[in-house]
């Protein structure tokens, strides 16, 4: 449904977006991560037509984002909640966006009560409303056309708890009817709660994508975190059957599976007082595999790309 | 599946009509006065508009054997429009940039040139209505005025002068729509504009003009205030040099910003 495809852009000697290749499919939410100034924002707004890329392209529903007739009415966009005028009460900028559009008075009435507005809020000045409910208010402007795709910038910053809560069960419901959802984020913890898909993006470049059990598999390196009354015994078994055993914190990091660890472990009669899988989470995973391009000489640690339609490593210091 | 997929994967657009136009103008002319700027700017001007016709009418009211005609009273009335309504024209481009709206107003109409043009034609409806409901006022001023002071009202207002002082007032208007757009900042343009359509002409040049001759012919030349005045009379005799002074004018202050200014709105990227 959208199809990014080898877009670029270049500030002069500055790459913010090089190369990007990805896509988002109707009936899932894609999670768009990547630390703060690694290209997401630029890339949405890319999409939007706001900014023109230096070269490739970007679709949405195979058509460029300026050939859409009335946008509005297909694509819902938030790019950023606080860009409306803080004079304007919510209910009014609802109402400019649903007369632009050539919508019905009514929408705006529903909108504001699917995202929780009601009467004395929407009829407060945006100055005065909480992050939180900018948010929201943005949420309800990008659904007014009632569209099949939504592209939204980091819409979950500033949301309490119940609030994200909230805005996954409104998009993951919005996907099951069959739309198309993509949301960036910097945190992780938000979009793996939210998306079905992630793609990884760090300095501009797409460093790792597909869905999140893809992409936890990416971590191909097997290993345990042990420990045991006798820690040499444990430490001399292991490493007689041939593994490489390393101190972890109060524990002791293997290269080896939780049942080898455990086989090992029986035959030496070695008493285990903690066992467990030591394969990284999807955070240490994402911190990973953005970190060559945070600092250079730290490629050695990424792990294997993964083929097929997925992971790419990106190669260091491509930038500046 | 796959022909399942594949109609899902594309949006069909064929039964979506463009916004059109008119709606555009619509939606322009509600933003410029939908705020509280553009609310206080607008009431701002009714209360001076009120203040210059009592003003008129008091000094008719209290000075025998002074009349005022319908040119006299459309001009006065014309006065209290140029103050304070071309901020309204700068507003409509440059809070797009300030109150960063462009965001969405380029997203939900990704044709800026269409946007522009609207937003052209609400600056241009702002000014005419305006210029009707102060004449209009005139009108009624030149009425009462005839009864106070006991004399009969003089509608010697030309269709010409009308349309004359209409065209001054739309350049200045679009004098403050140029600035605007070439500086997409809302403090730089107002005091641009204010600074080079009132402050200049009636502090500087006037004293310039009154004292040195070389002044009273070279600032027509670069001022929309003078450069207008010999079109301005009721019985106007217009050189060929007054026509090139006010092509000039118009040029350095009225066609050079809204080129310039086109350019930047088309190019530049509303963060």
């Amino acid at each position: 449904m959208i199809e990014v495809n080898a877009l670029t852009r270049k500030y002069g000697p500055f790459t913010a977006v090089d190369d990007v290749t990805f896509s988002c499919e109707p009936g899932r939410v894609t999670g768009f991560l990547g630390p703060n100034g690694a290209g997401k924002t630029t890339t949405m707004r890319i999409m939007v037509g706001l900014t023109p890329p230096t070269s490739g392209r970007a679709t949405i529903g195979g058509h460029l984002y300026r050939d859409i007739p009335n946008p509005g009415r297909h694509v819902g966009v938030l790019l950023d909640a606080g860009a409306q005028h803080a004079g304007r009460t919510g209910r009014e900028i609802l109402t400019i966006g649903a007369k632009t559009m050539g919508l019905p008075a009514s929408r705006v009435d529903e909108m504001l009560e699917m995202v929780s507005l009601d009467d004395t809020e929407a009829n407060r000045r945006l100055r005065n409303y909480s992050l939180g409910m900018k948010q929201r208010l943005g949420i309800a402007h990008a659904l007014l056309g009632d569209p099949e795709v939504l592209i939204l910038d980091e819409p979950a910053n500033g949301l309490d708890p119940a609030g994200i809560r909230w805005m996954r069960d409104l998009l993951t419901g919005y996907a099951r009817r069959g739309g198309t959802v993509l949301l960036s984020s910097h945190l992780l913890n938000e979009v793996e709660l939210i998306a079905d898909n992630l793609v990884l993006i760090g300095r501009g470049k797409i460093v790792a994508q597909g869905d999140k059990k893809t992409l936890r598999s990416l971590d191909s390196t097997v290993s345990s975190l042990v420990d045991a009354l006798d820690r040499d015994a444990l430490v001399k078994g292991l490493e007689s059957d041939g593994y490489t055993v390393t101190p972890d914190g109060t524990c002791f990091r293997v290269n080896a599976s939780t049942a080898d660890v455990g086989r090992s472990a029986l035959e030496h009669l070695v008493v285990l007082t903690d066992l467990r899988d030591g394969a990284m989470g999807l955070e240490d995973l994402f911190l990973d595999l953005t970190a060559d391009t945070q600092r250079d000489g730290a490629a050695a640690s990424m792990p294997p790309a993964v083929p097929a339609h997925a992971a790419q490593a990106t190669s260091e210091g491509a930038h500046r | 599946m796959s022909t399942h997929a594949a109609e899902r994967a594309t949006i069909d657009v064929s039964q979506t009509a463009p916004v059109p136009f008119g709606r555009l103008v619509k939606v322009e002319w509600r933003k410029m006065i939908d705020t509280r700027s553009g609310f206080w700017l607008l009431t701002i001007t009714a209360i001076l508009l009120v203040f210059a016709a009592a003003i008129s009418l008091l000094v008719v009211a209290l000075n025998d054997g002074i009349t005022m005609s319908a040119g006299a009273w459309s001009q006065t009335m014309s006065i209290p429009l140029q103050i304070l309504l071309p901020a309204i024209a700068i507003l409509t481009v440059t809070s797009e940039w300030s109150q960063r709206t462009g965001l969405v107003t380029f997203t939900l109409v990704p044709h800026r040139m269409q946007l522009i043009g609207a937003k052209a034609a609400a600056v241009f409806l702002l000014a005419v209505a305006t210029i009707v409901l102060a004449i209009g006022l005139g009108a009624i001023g030149n009425i009462v005025a005839a009864q106070i002071g006991g004399y009969d009202a003089t509608w010697n207002l030309t269709a010409y002068e009308l349309f004359a002082s209409v065209v001054v007032q739309l350049l200045f208007f679009f004098m403050a729509f140029g600035i605007g757009m070439a500086l997409l900042n809302t403090p730089g343009a107002i005091a641009v504009y204010y600074i080079a359509a009132l402050l200049l002409p009636i502090m500087v040049y006037s004293t310039l003009m009154a004292f040195f001759g070389w002044a009273e012919s070279l600032i027509p030349w670069f001022d929309i205030t003078y450069s207008t005045v010999p079109f301005l009379e009721t019985n106007p005799d217009i050189s060929g040099t007054d026509v090139a002074k006010l092509v000039t004018s118009v040029v350095i202050w009225v066609v050079l910003p809204i080129a310039i200014g086109t350019r930047r709105v088309l190019t530049s990227e509303p963060k």
